[in-house]
């Protein structure tokens, strides 16, 4: 367990060494708030109803979405596939740890770090804005949210996994990444919330895994889900979960076999 | 003359270069095209589905903000088809190597800026430029004036753009850091994928004359539509020039600041 507080502990050093380009990145996560939230401000000029979303609904989705995002999608488990293309893996593998330990305990750090970054950012942004926040009380439904964000969190860990992991058979993990991107900007829900979509593609929205990284939590959250919802949302969101670690097993065995150490 | 010569056929060299090295794989090559599709198309969903509950907004059909969004598309396909270089620009500085763009006699803004054009953008561009035309001849009575104005405005989005890219080059001279600095530009100008006038005020106002994105992207589609006077045509070129101007400044100044660390 100290192996593991340690690597905590030595990526969060990391991230005070760089400190300019952790700021930056910082600044950049509140300019991509920012932007999304004089969208919606905007959008809801002349209305107060949109989609079924009061404006402080709306605000509070889009306010809140910064905080989810680093919770779920904060990772370092990029990296991997750069382990993998130059060979330092096999640094990783002869050490006394488990490798997948190693990757969480990196990932404990990012979002340690981003998660306490961002809820001061949202208090900051709070008193700067002024937005009608919608603040749940339901003691329940705040209990829900967190279980929705720790299984959002684990499911995303084996996605960002999974993708690194091509990196055994290719060298060219960026473009699949890249590619992954552009669907979690618009089947997560970070730019709105799922729900404004026509049927057909709300559908197609649902059966992705991409639903439960931003959008299940926070529509959880603001207790705009029936509790038929939830258990569905929970049972699916667990199914992609334990079908993404299954998957991630025998894709890493399978690469460990593949994996030639290339350039060490 | 005989420099500017020189200076595009290097330049040619350079792009040529840099599309082999872009298509070496294939594979990569064709999902990260399949994803910057995507891209615009889901976002050109996000609107058509915004306009679905909404006549207007801020004034604007639902097929005025189609063409803002493809205008949009249209300024920053072509910057990240000539400025592809800067995202590349970190290591050269990190590493030092930025010595041998110094010591060659051409200009290192060249290299730095357009020394490796982005092959995926180029595929980009038709379905950009055909769908602006098409769209642009559906907004209705379009003067010959406005589509001079649309071109001249266009440019001097162009040039803007080329400004924010230099100042990002500059940064990373003096203080390392490029990725970020140039992600959040491209997340800044990312708000002018709607016209500027939507957003409230001052915010409005920055973005036209703080951080001129609304005058990059929102006035070429509003001289075309004849929604943008004469003189604040005039006043845009201005702004764009004199930007360009600073920013050319700042990139001297960074100059005289590198340490060719690490070479």
């Amino acid at each position: 367990m100290n192996v593991y507080l340690q690597i905590i502990k030595g990526t969060i050093d990391e991230y005070a060494t760089y400190r300019l380009s952790f700021i930056l990145w910082r600044v950049r996560l509140v300019v991509q708030l920012l932007v999304v939230y004089f969208m919606w401000w905007a959008l809801f000029s002349g209305h107060n109803n949109l989609f079924g979303y009061s404006q402080g609904a709306m605000l509070t989705y889009v306010l809140f979405s910064s905080f989810v995002r680093p919770f779920v999608m904060g990772t370092r488990t990029q990296e991997v596939a750069e382990y993998i293309r130059s060979g330092s893996l096999s640094n990783y593998l002869v050490r006394p740890m488990n490798f997948l330990g190693f990757c969480a305990s990196r990932d404990v750090a990012d979002k340690l770090l981003n998660v306490l970054f961002a809820v001061f950012e949202i208090v900051v942004l709070y008193f700067l804005l002024r937005p009608q926040l919608f603040i749940q009380t339901d003691i329940v439904m705040i209990l829900f949210f967190f279980a929705a964000l720790v299984m959002g969190m684990i499911l995303f860990f084996y996605f960002s996994l999974l993708i690194s992991y091509m990196g055994f058979w290719t060298p060219d993990v960026w473009a699949p990444r890249f590619l992954s991107f552009v669907f979690a900007e618009f089947f997560t829900g970070a730019l709105f919330p799922l729900d404004i979509l026509s049927g057909p593609l709300y559908l197609i929205a649902k059966s992705l895994p991409f639903f439960y990284f931003i959008y299940f939590p926070l529509k959880v959250y603001l207790g705009q889900l029936t509790p038929i919802e939830i258990l569905q949302g929970f049972s699916i969101g667990f199914v992609w979960t334990a079908g993404l670690w299954w998957l991630a097993v025998i894709v890493w065995n399978r690469g460990l076999r593949a994996y030639t150490a290339e350039g060490k | 003359m005989k420099r500017l010569n020189l200076y595009i056929r290097i330049w040619w060299k350079l792009t040529v270069s840099s599309f082999m090295i872009s298509l070496t794989s294939r594979f990569n090559a064709g999902v990260f095209f399949v994803g910057k599709l995507l891209r615009f198309l889901f976002f050109l969903l996000f609107l058509i589905t915004i306009f679905t509950r909404t006549e207007t907004l801020a004034g604007y059909s639902s097929h005025q903000m189609i063409f803002f969004y493809l205008s949009f598309s249209l300024v920053d396909t072509i910057a990240q088809l000539f400025f592809r270089e800067v995202y590349r620009f970190r290591p050269l500085i990190v590493s030092g190597d930025f010595d041998f763009a110094l010591v060659k006699p051409m200009s290192p803004l060249l290299r730095a800026l357009v020394g490796g054009a982005d092959p995926l953008d180029l595929g980009m561009l038709p379905l950009y430029i055909a769908a602006v035309i098409y769209t642009g001849g559906r907004l209705g009575d379009i003067h010959g004036v406005n589509v001079v104005f649309y071109i001249l405005l266009f440019i001097n989005g162009l040039i803007i753009s080329t400004g924010f890219h230099i100042l990002v080059l500059a940064l990373g001279i003096l203080a390392t850091e490029v990725d970020h600095a140039i992600m959040i530009f491209r997340d800044v100008v990312s708000m002018g994928r709607i016209p500027t006038d939507v957003y409230h005020e001052p915010l409005r106002s920055i973005m036209t004359f703080v951080i001129p994105v609304g005058v990059m992207m929102t006035f070429p589609a509003k001289a075309l539509m004849g929604l943008l006077s004469p003189w604040m045509t005039l006043f845009s070129i201005a702004l764009g020039l004199l930007f360009l101007l600073l920013c050319l400044k700042v990139w001297h100044y960074a100059l005289t600041q590198y340490s060719s660390a690490s070479s």
